[in-house]
């Protein structure tokens, strides 16, 4: 019924990244994310999955503290970045941001060439000392995005000129540019055509060498193809965390089950 | 009869029009509206139109071709010797019509009959008799204009008549063709919403035509006014010295010197202080500082220019007074109206113009590209320059074009605020004018029209046009090439 999951590749690295206990999350009145528990390993895909509304995607901002942003938003409870406390008030949004890069669901590039959407990264933390260390940088990133050989011809053309699918890749490159240590991706296939998905999909892989990512998406088989890691949110909790295979061939709960088999959400 | 009750009895005619057409649609579906293919007050509706807008028309049309009909027979009249110019023909021309209006006046009271105003004659005392119907006339009346004055009276009183008949007539006919076509099966609806829809293409096109007779009237004068006055000694004069007496030297350069020059200072003033305050709206303040704020800054937009004029000229000008006058110890400025006052008070003005118009442009730019720069680890300053106002850009700069070419058309404050000399200077503390001052001045007043010290305010003023249209439409032009930008 699902393909394979990726497994086979063996984790090469069991630290864990990112530690969340306790977290709370309200909008205003409401309790978006209740009391979650998770942690995140290093060079790991993990999918968040669920129903629409869950609070997944929720989840997913305020580990780059994208939460902030949003003036009615309040978050509680402790989220441990390499041990330490990313919404300490001495951390710099900021900062963290820079470390734990983000990909959106709708492609947004810049209304600047290829080039300035590759480079704003870089030239905002000052990671090029001249153009030629800024034009590695952006070759590194774009070969990374698995969408170098598209556009190396026409760098300065404007980013928002290209296709959905390659749209994307270039916003995943963008991220990949400021050297992250964590990935986060907030449905980012949704907007994107079967090939499309496909070709960002083997990139979720090949980044899961360098980077821990965390991916929340809709589809049950994209996080049964990319993931090694899955968690079932429903209703603001989560529900089930583990293993890929074992969320999809062995629910332990019966709500994990009652999704991936069809029958809510 | 007069024209306002023929207007009367058409409406009435559409009124029983609507009433007896709904009651035939009615009938003919034996009193079951759902039966009828409209509903039935289309079809009265249908009756009403056909009734009042063909009649109308005619008699709106009737109203504006037999005034210029009539004048010209009764123009013919006047023995070409009798006057010398196209001005003395049209006093002598508006003599007749009180000659008209009074022996309609006499006959009216009962003083002269229709037989006896046809027996008049020159030799007698016409201007006494109709100064006892209250008409008094400013000269003794000469057999032409007695003669041009009955025949104006006649062709004007004929012509009523038909017009009045004519506008019956159509109107019965249009009510009776309805009357015939209503039956149950008859497309009231979509007869009435094509009417409907013809109306408003009429109402679009009048404030075209109405542009477009705007245009042509300050074209003619111009034209007019070239034919009097070299164009090249207009365009390229350095000075401006307009004398009613002859012999005027009407170039327009310190004029458009003066206008750029107070634009450009109002300018500097608007645009900087516009687009941070848009900018602290959109990006920083919480909603609640927004919503007094905003309307707050609004409140600027809807002061008449006059009171930004008196606050330039008591306010404005006697600051800049203290601190560059004589009194300053800097000597720079000679009075309180100068070009800074004037551009000061003109650039507050413009200030809510910018802010808004670039506030609702900075707005459009889309949250995911604020989330996108945001999540690469920039800061809110950092995105807000090199994201969202390079995305905004192309439109801040419509924005600002759309300013500037109200700046050029301002008139109240420069002229209480600017003076009223015509100079070509630099310094920003000397009293300047503009071209829109300078049409007031040379049309206000009693001057001979057919001078060019008066027809030149409508070059002057087709320049003003020119120049605002071209900014107007490369300030279009590039908003509308931005926003394909994000689609």
């Amino acid at each position: 019924m699902y393909d394979q999951p990726a497994l086979e590749k063996k984790l090469d690295n069991d630290t864990i990244k990112i530690a969340a206990s306790g977290v709370q999350v309200y909008y205003g009145e409401a309790h978006a994310i209740k009391d979650v528990n998770v942690q995140i390993q290093d060079k790991t895909v993990t999918a968040f999955i669920g129903p629409s509304g869950c609070g997944k995607s929720t989840f997913l901002r305020t580990l780059n503290r994208m939460n902030d942003t949003i003036d009615i938003c309040r978050v509680e409870g402790k989220i441990l970045l390499d041990g330490e406390d990313i919404y300490d008030p001495r951390v710099d949004p900021v900062q963290l941001r820079a470390k734990v890069g983000m990909v959106f669901q709708k492609p947004n590039p810049f209304p600047k060439s290829i080039y300035d959407n590759v480079a704003y990264g870089p030239r905002i933390h000052g990671l090029a000392k001249n153009k030629a260390d800024l034009d590695e940088i952006v070759e590194k990133a774009l070969r990374r995005g698995a969408i170098w050989n598209e556009v190396k011809d026409r760098l300065h053309a404007p980013g928002t000129g290209l296709s959905g699918g390659q749209q994307q890749r270039l916003c995943i490159a963008r991220a990949v540019a400021t050297e992250p240590e964590v990935l986060l991706m907030d449905e980012p296939c949704s907007a994107l055509d079967p090939i499309a998905t496909s070709q960002v999909e083997e990139l979720i892989d090949e980044l899961r060498t360098n980077y821990s990512v965390v991916i929340v998406t809709h589809s049950m088989q994209q996080a049964a193809r990319v993931s090694q890691k899955t968690a079932f949110f429903h209703l603001g909790n989560l529900v089930e965390f583990g293993d890929t295979s074992q969320i999809f061939t062995n629910p332990k709960d019966p709500r994990t089950e009652s999704y991936i088999t069809g029958r809510i959400g | 009869m007069p024209a306002s009750w023929i207007f009367l009895i058409v409406v009435v005619l559409a009124a029983i029009g609507y009433v007896l057409a709904r009651g035939r649609a009615l009938a003919s579906a034996q009193g079951d509206s759902r039966h009828l293919h409209s509903l039935p007050s289309y079809y009265g509706m249908n009756a009403a139109l056909l009734t009042a807008i063909p009649a109308l028309i005619l008699l709106g049309l009737w109203l504006i071709a037999q005034p210029v009909f009539v004048e010209k027979r009764a123009e013919a009249f006047i023995p070409a010797d009798a006057y010398e110019s196209a001005g003395q023909l049209s006093l002598m021309m508006s003599d007749v019509h009180r000659i008209a209006a009074g022996l309609d006046a006499a006959v009216a009271q009962g003083v002269l009959t229709e037989a006896a105003v046809t027996r008049l004659s020159a030799a007698d005392d016409v201007r006494g008799q109709l100064g006892k119907v209250g008409v008094a006339l400013g000269s003794d009346v000469d057999a032409a204009e007695l003669e041009a004055a009955r025949s104006f009276r006649s062709l004007s009183h004929t012509g009523d008549l038909i017009r009045d008949g004519l506008v019956v007539l159509l109107a019965l006919a249009g009510f009776g063709w309805a009357l015939k076509q209503t039956n149950k099966d008859f497309r009231a609806r979509n007869a009435v919403e094509k009417v409907i829809k013809g109306l408003l293409v009429l109402a679009a096109s009048l404030a075209i035509l109405t542009t477009v007779g705007i245009v042509l009237s300050l074209l003619f004068n111009t034209v007019e006014f070239f034919k009097l006055y070299p164009a090249k000694d207009f365009f390229f004069g350095l000075t401006w010295s307009p004398s009613f007496g002859g012999g005027s030297e009407l170039g327009i350069l310190p004029l458009l010197w003066g206008t750029l020059y107070i634009s450009l200072i109002a300018l500097l003033v608007a645009v900087p202080l516009g687009l941070f305050a848009a900018i602290y709206l959109s990006e920083y303040a919480s909603p609640a500082i927004r919503g007094i704020a905003k309307p707050l800054i609004e409140v600027l937009a809807g002061i008449p220019t006059i009171v930004y004029g008196l606050f330039a000229l008591v306010t404005i000008g006697p600051l800049l007074m203290k601190a560059f006058g004589e009194q300053g110890g800097l000597g720079w400025m000679a009075g309180g109206t100068a070009v800074m006052t004037a551009g000061l008070a003109m650039g507050i003005m413009l200030i809510p113009f910018v802010s808004s118009l670039s506030d609702d442009i900075i707005n459009a730019v889309p949250q995911s590209l604020r989330d996108g720069s945001l999540g690469l680890g920039a800061t809110k300053s950092e995105t807000i320059k090199q994201v969202v106002l390079p995305a905004a850009l192309p439109g801040i700069v419509g924005a600002v074009l759309l300013a500037a070419s109200r700046a050029i058309g301002e008139t109240m404050i420069v002229v209480m605020g600017a003076g009223a000399a015509a100079k070509l200077s630099l310094n920003p503390f000397d009293a300047m004018t503009t071209v829109t001052a300078k049409i007031v001045s040379q049309l206000t007043g009693d001057a001979d029209f057919a001078s060019p010290e008066a027809l030149v305010a409508f070059s002057l003023g087709m320049s003003l046009f020119v120049i605002t249209l071209a900014l107007n439409i490369f300030a279009l032009w590039i908003v509308r090439k931005y926003r394909e930008q994000y689609e």
